[in-house]
């Protein structure tokens, strides 16, 4: 594991560091050399934890949350009633409820149990995310946030009790405020190393995974929902520290200031940079503070610089203003147009650290030993039931399968076969019928932990977790399998290089050619330890030769982990080439059963496929 | 039971506006899959328009019609220059696009023109009610009513009886097999954009007359109330969008009347607390719209 | 009226077509046989407009047509009934109709519904039905009717007997015998092999992405050959 120590924790560290220093070094060179406002580069600061936070979130889940500014919101109110002294308070909130007006903490002990309440109601919002089918791209999770924006926008308006207010508002002392950074050096070393850490951490890990591809992270054993509801309570945390302090800077507290404005702003920093890399978000920082800086400037010198004054233009800090947000929807559409995925993309600068000066040549391990297959966890699947509105996809199908074994499905087009697959792996439920694995009912229960419990697949459109690499779409199943699975898989590292893949460990998924993706997701499935590979048509698309090839590929990927095979294919060259049994379907029900050249001889298979002829 | 009866009204009334602006919601996010943060911003843009015509001297006879006219418009223009890039993009992508477009445009507005609250004359009708037993119905909402019910009549004339109705339900549906019959993806989504243009017009005209004002923000809350509403609809489903209009409309009308004096301006933060728990616990909305997953 | 030559289409990185070259004559009906994944529906939809080739060229009547959008196919007479019907299951039958003679001048729509109406007794009877409420095979004529309403010069099918019981699965290959007997040009793509030879004039077997055979109704019928062809051997 010494590889991931050194790819999870040293390198992220140093690049934490780095990252760090380049980004003050960028502030004080704006102070220094441009005559920049220390505020300004303070606030960038504080703005850069709150769009860390978001990325940890929005970055790692693909979930588009509008609400963060709303926890934002909370966490903030919550530091201010806790850390304003009560002779402030009692200025605005004399009557304020659970007796708040009356206590004072020190600032720091405010923030800690601001971050407990705002952690606290996202878990609670977590559960509903959750229950709503919270998936990357979800139009519902996005609404729901943007409902929370709206709650905790009207709550802080309406409730002047405990918030002061629209107008008023709760504000520290004169001279109360924050008066030194150091809180917030901490604070933006501390966001930067942890947003880094939880990215290659297990549970960044797999979120990320269900973020390229919700179904296929399911079908390898990863729930999803959990990762979710930690990655949203981690960001939501640090966003409270984030909103905390700039409450604590700015001395005062409005509902304005945690609305659309600063939802705005921190989203087009975090689309900008690149929403799913921590160097993109801290780039769209700066950026964007750049950039609204110099649209300020034009709107408050009035394009002086290019010799149009605007010195008597009535109200023209409205003009300041909204050139800003102009500026800012400007920049969120072109980017939307031309590079949604922002400037970096998820390029990360402790990663290519690591390319450029970390690699040690390792060499290509030796394929793992084959694995003894004994006759437990035998799959029995007995009288299966589909029907689609009034459409009988399945028909009192039955198949068994042992470890030892390949057994081949085959049958012309809508004949049910992955119907079939769906259901022994969870996907579709079956009217009646029973799934059995090693005597252990399966029969209906969620996709992911039917992978746990050993049964994984393939899918016949091919799903990749494009994004990452091939190393680490396997690293994906393995991770799932330390916890999950009785017998280990081989090493990571030993199964990409007895996949064929080993040249290419380092490439992203999409990157590679359609025979390698394939074999990439063979072994991916292989790398959970499964007591069987379910392969949806492996060689759809592939020449006779890549075909031929494959044989081999899946004997030796399910010899390694001692697993047994169900394949689905039409390339009869193929079946009758691994297949020990097979089995073959037609409108929904099982026509033959046989050896390779049993089958191959049956003239009702004959028939299937041919078509018969006209009845009349 | 009189104050139900009023509160039935006056919530219908309500509901009405939100029901227009939900359809317009709806009928652009069945054909591109695009939720329409930018829909209340056609209605900034009228309210401008109308008060510099009744500034002018013209009549809200004129000013009617020319709200419409404007609200399609900028619905096109809006379609040409920032949503027509974006077409086939994925769902993130179309969000963010649309939140950006509302940005740009009401800040353009309250960059080019003044930042203050533009007020003009309403027609003397408005504030007029009548009695029917012992309520006090407003004509506003007798009127709204019923235009509503002609907009809505119009409307499912137009979808159910025309080629062009025909063809955005078709490319609603199905908008791949939609071409493969010969319909134009150009043509469709700017008739979706001009239809939703026609409908927030309509009820921008309400809107207007009611606040009797006009101000760089204006659009936002029609556009929350119609996003939300078709929403609480069922995105995909047009009828469920109407249906989302009024109930959001009747339920901010009975909760106002319920919730005791003390927490009343709460009442909108109520509404969005209800609404966040309808998509917790039923997330396709009222009226669900069937969607397969490919595996 | 209609030459492929050299047509390549490929998702992503694979090659699901390969160097397809193919023609139809006027009045042909010509079938496009082989086993499942073997790259037939990837060639009708390449030739629709929905897929793009990345090699090759499609000529109709004389006119290089290669990567036309299937709006514009359709108006110069190259209409498909796609693979699962894909009719809208939310129009009503005659809905389906009209729309698919959206093209056709306002004038003519109507002479057109009667004759569909006519020839397809079935889907009269549910004329004003919710298209999603027909049966598989009802279905399938609906989706091949509403393709008739364009006035093709080429009409394609993909799969048209997939998903059927055999009784409707004879119903569709009489009726696209009978579209044959009037003369209608028709590229057909077919999983039940046997049959589909039976009607048509010529057919090309299709394999991996390749095209492997080629011959007439009779060259190819011979069962055993055939099946092994489609193996591969």
């Amino acid at each position: 594991m010494s590889t991931n120590l050194r790819r999870d924790v040293a390198f992220p560290l140093v690049g934490a560091v780095l990252l760090f220093a380049l980004f003050l070094g960028a502030g004080a060179l704006y102070q220094g050399l441009l005559g920049g406002h220390e505020r300004l580069v303070t606030f960038a600061l504080i703005d850069a934890v709150i769009v860390l936070g978001m990325q940890i979130y929005i970055g790692n889940t693909g979930i588009l949350s509008f609400g963060h500014i709303g926890f934002g919101a909370i966490a903030g109110y919550a530091f201010a009633l806790l850390a304003i002294s009560p002779v402030e308070k009692l200025k605005r909130v004399s009557d304020a409820p659970f007796g708040l007006a009356d206590v004072q903490l020190d600032p720091w002990t405010s923030i800690a149990v601001a971050v407990v309440v705002v952690v606290v109601v996202a878990a609670v919002v977590g559960i509903g995310l959750a229950r709503s089918g919270a998936e990357s791209g979800a139009v519902s999770a996005t609404v729901i946030t943007l409902a929370l924006l709206f709650v905790t926008h009207e709550l802080a308006r309406n409730w002047p009790d405990l918030t002061g207010g629209d107008r008023a508002g709760l504000s520290f002392r004169i001279g109360g405020a924050l008066d030194t950074r150091v809180p917030i050096y901490l604070a933006l070393f501390g966001t930067i190393i942890v947003a880094r850490l939880f990215a290659q951490s297990r549970v960044g890990r797999l979120a990320v995974a269900a973020r390229e591809d919700n179904l296929a992270a399911r079908a390898m054993g990863v729930n999803p929902l959990i990762q979710q509801m930690l990655g949203l309570l981690l960001s939501v945390a640090v966003v409270g520290v984030g909103a905390s302090l700039r409450v604590y800077e700015k001395g005062s507290i409005l509902p304005r200031d945690f609305f659309f404005n600063l939802t705005l702003v921190t989203l087009v920093m975090l689309i900008v940079g690149g929403r799913r890399s921590v160097t993109g978000a801290l780039l769209g920082v700066g950026v964007i503070t750049a950039g609204r800086e110099l649209a300020r400037r034009l709107g408050q010198d009035g394009f002086e610089i290019f010799g149009i004054g605007l010195d008597d233009a009535p109200l023209d800090w409205i003009f300041r203003e909204n050139l800003k947000t102009v500026f800012l929807g400007s920049a969120m559409l072109a980017f939307m147009i031309w590079r949604p995925d922002g400037l970096l993309d998820d390029w990360e600068l402790d990663r290519w650290l690591r390319s450029r000066f970390g690699r040690r040549r390792s060499e290509q391990p030796a394929t793992p030993p084959m694995v003894e297959v004994d006759g437990t966890d035998a799959l029995v699947v007995r009288g299966i039931d589909v029907a689609f509105g009034g459409f009988q996809a399945l028909r009192d199908v039955s198949i068994d399968a042992g470890r030892h074994e390949v057994v081949g499905i085959i049958g012309p087009n809508g004949a049910g076969k992955t119907t079939l697959l769906n259901v022994i792996t969870g996907m579709v439920p079956a009217d009646s019928g029973t799934v059995v694995l090693g005597g252990v009912d399966l029969t209906g229960r969620p996709s992911f932990e039917i992978a746990r419990h050993g049964l994984v697949r393939t899918f016949q459109n091919l799903r990749l977790f494009s994004a990452l690499t091939v190393r680490e779409n396997i690293e994906v199943s393995a991770l799932v399998a330390q916890t999950s699975r009785e017998r280990q898989p081989p090493d990571v590292d030993a199964l990409v290089a007895a996949a064929g893949l080993w040249e290419v460990r380092d490439r992203r998924a999409r990157e590679l050619d359609y025979g390698t993706s394939r074999r990439l997701e063979l072994a991916r499935a292989a790398a959970m330890s499964p007591s069987f590979l379910l392969l949806d048509e492996p060689t759809s698309g592939m020449s006779d030769a890549e075909s031929t090839s494959m044989i081999e590929q899946v004997r030796l990927m399910a010899g390694v982990i001692g697993a047994g095979v169900v394949v689905i294919d039409h390339d009869l060259n193929f079946i009758t080439g691994i297949c020990d049994r097979i089995y073959c379907l037609d409108c929904g029900h099982v026509i033959a059963e046989g050896s390779p050249t049993e089958i191959q001889a049956d003239p009702v298979v004959q028939a299937a496929y041919l078509g018969s002829s006209a009845q009349g | 039971m009189a104050e139900l009866l009023q509160n039935l009204i006056d919530g219908l009334g309500r509901g009405s506006i939100y029901a227009l602006l939900a359809l317009g919601v709806a009928v652009i996010f069945g054909v591109m899959h695009l939720l329409n943060f930018a829909h209340g911003e056609l209605i900034t843009v009228s309210g401008y328009v109308a008060f510099w015509a009744l500034g002018a001297g013209w009549s809200w006879y004129l000013v009617v019609p020319l709200i419409v006219l404007v609200s399609v418009t900028t619905s096109l223009v809006i379609e040409r220059l920032a949503f027509s890039r974006v077409r086939g993009a994925d769902d993130f992508t179309l969000l963010l696009t649309s939140f950006g477009v509302h940005f740009v445009v009401s800040a353009i507005f309250l960059l080019y023109v003044s930042a203050s609250v533009k007020t003009f004359s309403r027609p003397g009708w408005v504030t007029d009610t009548f009695a029917v037993g012992s309520l006090r119905i407003e004509v506003f909402d007798t009127v709204v009513i019923g235009v509503t019910v002609l907009a809505l009549i119009g409307t499912s004339v137009l979808l159910q009886r025309t080629m062009f109705g025909l063809a955005l339900r078709a490319a609603a549906a199905d908008f791949d097999t939609a071409r493969l019959m010969g319909v134009r993806s150009d043509s469709v989504i700017r008739g979706a954009f001009a239809l939703s243009g026609a409908l927030a017009g309509i009820a921008g005209i309400f809107w207007l007359m009611r606040a009797g004002a006009t101000q760089p923000t204006a659009g936002v809350n029609p556009m929350l109330k119609g996003v939300l509403a078709a929403l609480i609809g069922g995105l995909g489903s047009l009828r469920g969008a109407v249906l989302g209009g009024l109930v959001l409309g009747m339920a901010e009308v009975l909760l106002r009347s319920r919730l005791p004096d003390s927490v009343a301006s709460l009442t909108e933060g109520v509404v969005f607390l209800l609404i966040a728990l309808l998509f917790i616990f039923r997330p396709q909305g009222l009226v669900a719209v069937a969607h397969a997953e490919r595996v | 009226m209609l030459q492929v030559s050299g047509l390549t289409t490929r998702y992503g990185e694979i090659s699901a077509l390969r160097n397809a070259s193919l023609h139809v004559g006027s009045g042909e009906v010509v079938g496009l046989i082989g086993p499942n994944g073997a790259g037939k529906s990837t060639l009708l939809n390449s030739l629709a407009g929905l897929l793009e080739p990345s090699e090759g060229t499609v000529t109709f009547d004389g006119e290089d047509v290669t990567g036309n959008s299937p709006e514009r196919l359709l108006r110069m007479g190259l209409a498909l009934v796609p693979e699962h019907r894909r009719i809208f299951a939310d129009l009503s039958v005659e809905e389906n109709l009209r729309i698919g003679g959206i093209t056709v001048p306002a004038g003519r729509r109507q002479p057109l519904l009667d004759e569909m109406a006519e020839q397809f007794p079935v889907l009269r009877d549910k004329w004003t039905m919710s298209a999603g409420y027909l049966s598989g095979g009802e279905a399938q004529q609906l989706a091949i009717a509403r393709a008739l309403m364009s006035e093709p010069r080429l009409l394609m099918m993909d799969e048209p007997s997939l998903g059927l019981a055999p009784v409707m699965v004879d119903v569709v290959f009489e009726l696209i015998a009978s579209l044959r007997d009037r003369g209608r040009t028709m590229l057909v793509v077919e999983q039940n092999a046997t049959r589909m030879l039976d009607m048509a004039d010529r057919a090309y077997v299709v394999r991996s992405g390749a095209i492997v055979a080629e011959g007439t109704g009779a060259e190819l019928r011979d069962g055993d050959r055939l099946f092994e062809t489609f193996l591969g051997n």
